[in-house]
């Protein structure tokens, strides 16, 4: 019973990848044509890793997405990070205020104020410009959710012992608040990394400029550009997926406790 | 109530005004930038997203109130309605059997075991990679001479031209949508069953429960809370699902698979009708309001199971 199931699961498991294998398969696919074999072909894939970096775009393209991605989840992790710590040990004027907006906003997505928020950053003059394309996401009702939730649980005396010994708020937030925030402020770096990793939408709508393409907008335009060389735009699909891949493996368990946040009965 | 919070009633407390005031400052000042981000990119965007709704605006000139015009056009507009339904039946088709198959893959994978470990550690795979990566490669999985058509050949299907296809291609989609997400969910549903306490089940086996009627009597309603949080982060993904229709179909053929967020996109800056655009938004944003509230009354039902 117990070797059936683990063989069914692992089946299972394997169609599921099939469609990740196919990706290396077409990443060496010489040509339209031999699109359906699984044969990989490693010095294809080399030569068409070769060609894509030398080519102007995707290098940029890559760069700038580790620009936006790293952006977004550092200034998150910050900014998220005070005012969740704030939320949730400090009484300050207008606390109850500004969680209620964020608790409020948990509720909106990006596409639904989409225009209004592209003709504030045009207000600002932002439109093609890092700006435009990160601060718009450099915090988050979640992120900020999160954090509180997280802080909420830190022992009040710890806090209280620091008070006593005479430090000031803000040394006690980075001195015993930040380092027990470490979880919840890794969650939240890995996940705005990879959901900015994955911004296809806004960038197109802020972005008009070819030399601010992160890899969405990039790897979407190629998809016409290389005129249908299949290999080498899942080439630039491989390269994409990796470092999101590497994190999720190295991050897993900070990843998964994101993931299941409110799903599970504490 | 935690723990922290009933410690904190028999703790001593600095308390006076220097110390309420050495808050107030400290909590201020790290709190400052949230108010001033969400007030500028979130309050005043919605406020605006409402009050454009009413007025006709292109992207030259200013903002003109004409009531509830965009709304009524709405009722008339062929684009919307098809968006409208292609959304609905998008939704349905890919949060059922991502939620059946999750659950009828996380049942077993949450058993303890070294191989299990393993398996939950892959089964993220597709869900870590980005979507516009496995976009790439599901279209040329669904090229004429793609993957797919080669699995269905080997059982003597002839090749489907799936992205072209009126009937096809926002199945197309569901299947790459659901491949996409099955991970995440299992995942999800694996730690809730992880997290149900086993003396129910065993109580349950002692008293000769078979396998299927403990999982119908007692996971299930145990799990409610579970399916409750997947369930409404599934239909609010579906609803907002943008990226695989812009770059699998680019919500073609005919309209087949412009969804209602593409549709939304390619109004507001394709034609440069922000006015419009917007109403379209707000009835999005009502929409999934509604059905998360709808999800949250019917799981939830009396207890806080």
């Amino acid at each position: 019973m117990r070797a059936l199931r683990g063989t069914l699961l692992s089946l299972v498991v394997l169609v599921m990848l099939l469609p990740v294998y196919a990706m290396f398969a077409l990443s060496s696919a010489s040509d339209a044509t031999d699109l359906g074999g699984l044969a990989f072909d490693a010095s294809q894939l080399g030569e068409h890793l070769s060609q894509l970096f030398a080519e102007g775009g995707f290098p940029l393209y890559l760069r700038n997405s580790m620009i936006l991605s790293l952006g977004v989840a550092l200034l998150e992790v910050v900014f998220s990070g005070a005012a969740g710590y704030a939320l949730a040990q400090l009484t300050f004027p207008g606390r109850r205020m500004l969680f209620a907006v964020v608790v409020g906003t948990l509720s909106l997505s990006p596409i639904v104020v989409l225009v209004p928020m592209y003709l504030v950053v045009r207000q600002l003059g932002w439109i093609d410009s890092f700006q435009g394309m990160i601060v718009p996401f450099m915090m988050s009702a979640f992120g900020v959710f999160l954090v509180r939730q997280f802080a909420l649980s830190v022992p009040r005396e710890l806090l209280l012992s620091a008070r006593v010994d005479g430090a000031g708020e803000l040394l006690i937030f980075l001195r015993v608040g930040v380092p027990l925030l470490r979880p919840a402020l890794l969650t939240l770096f890995l996940l705005q990394f990879l959901a900015q990793w994955d911004n296809l939408l806004w960038p197109l709508v802020v972005a008009n400029d070819p030399r601010l393409w992160p890899l969405p907008v990039g790897l979407s335009q190629l998809q016409t550009e290389y005129d249908f060389s299949i290999g080498l735009v899942s080439t630039a699909a491989l390269v994409t997926a990796v470092p999101p891949l590497v994190l999720m493996f190295v991050l897993q368990r900070y990843y998964v406790a994101g993931l299941t946040l409110g799903g599970v009965k504490k | 109530m935690t723990l922290a919070a009933r410690l904190d009633r028999t703790a001593p407390t600095v308390s006076g005004r220097g110390q309420r005031w050495a808050e107030a400052r400290a909590g201020s000042l790290l709190a400052l930038p949230a108010a001033v981000y969400f007030l500028v990119f979130w309050v005043v965007p919605f406020a605006g997203a409402v009050y454009l709704s009413f007025t006709s605006y292109e992207l030259a000139g200013v903002p003109e109130w004409t009531g509830l015009d965009n709304y009524r056009r709405m009722l008339d507009d062929p684009g919307f309605w098809n968006s409208a339904e292609v959304t609905a039946v998008f939704t349905v088709a890919s949060v059922v059997p991502s939620i059946v198959l999750g659950l009828a893959i996380a049942v077993p994978l949450s058993k303890p075991g070294r191989l299990n470990g393993v398996l939950r550690a892959l089964v993220l795979i597709p869900a870590a990679m980005p979507l516009v990566a496995t976009s790439t490669v599901w279209s040329a999985i669904f090229a004429d001479h793609g993957l797919a058509n080669t699995l269905i050949g080997l059982v003597g299907i002839e090749p489907k031209p799936w992205l072209t296809d009126e009937g096809l291609a926002l199945w197309a989609l569901v299947v790459m949508t659901t491949w996409k997400h099955l991970g995440l969910f299992v995942i999800i549903l694996t730690a809730g069953l992880q997290g149900l306490p086993s003396e129910v089940f065993e109580a349950a086996a002692l008293d000769g429960a078979g396998p299927l009627r403990a999982f119908a009597r007692i996971t299930l309603p145990l799990l409610r809370r579970t399916l409750l949080f997947v369930l409404v982060i599934a239909v609010i993904g579906a609803m907002q699902s943008f990226v695989p229709a812009f770059l699998l179909t680019k919500g073609g053929p005919a309209g087949a698979t412009e969804v209602l967020p593409l549709y939304l996109w390619a109004t507001g800056f394709g034609f440069e009708r922000m006015g419009y655009a917007s109403a379209i938004a707000m009835v999005l944003l009502v929409a999934m309001l509604a059905l998360s509230l709808l999800q949250f009354g019917v799981l939830k039902g009396g207890d806080d199971g």
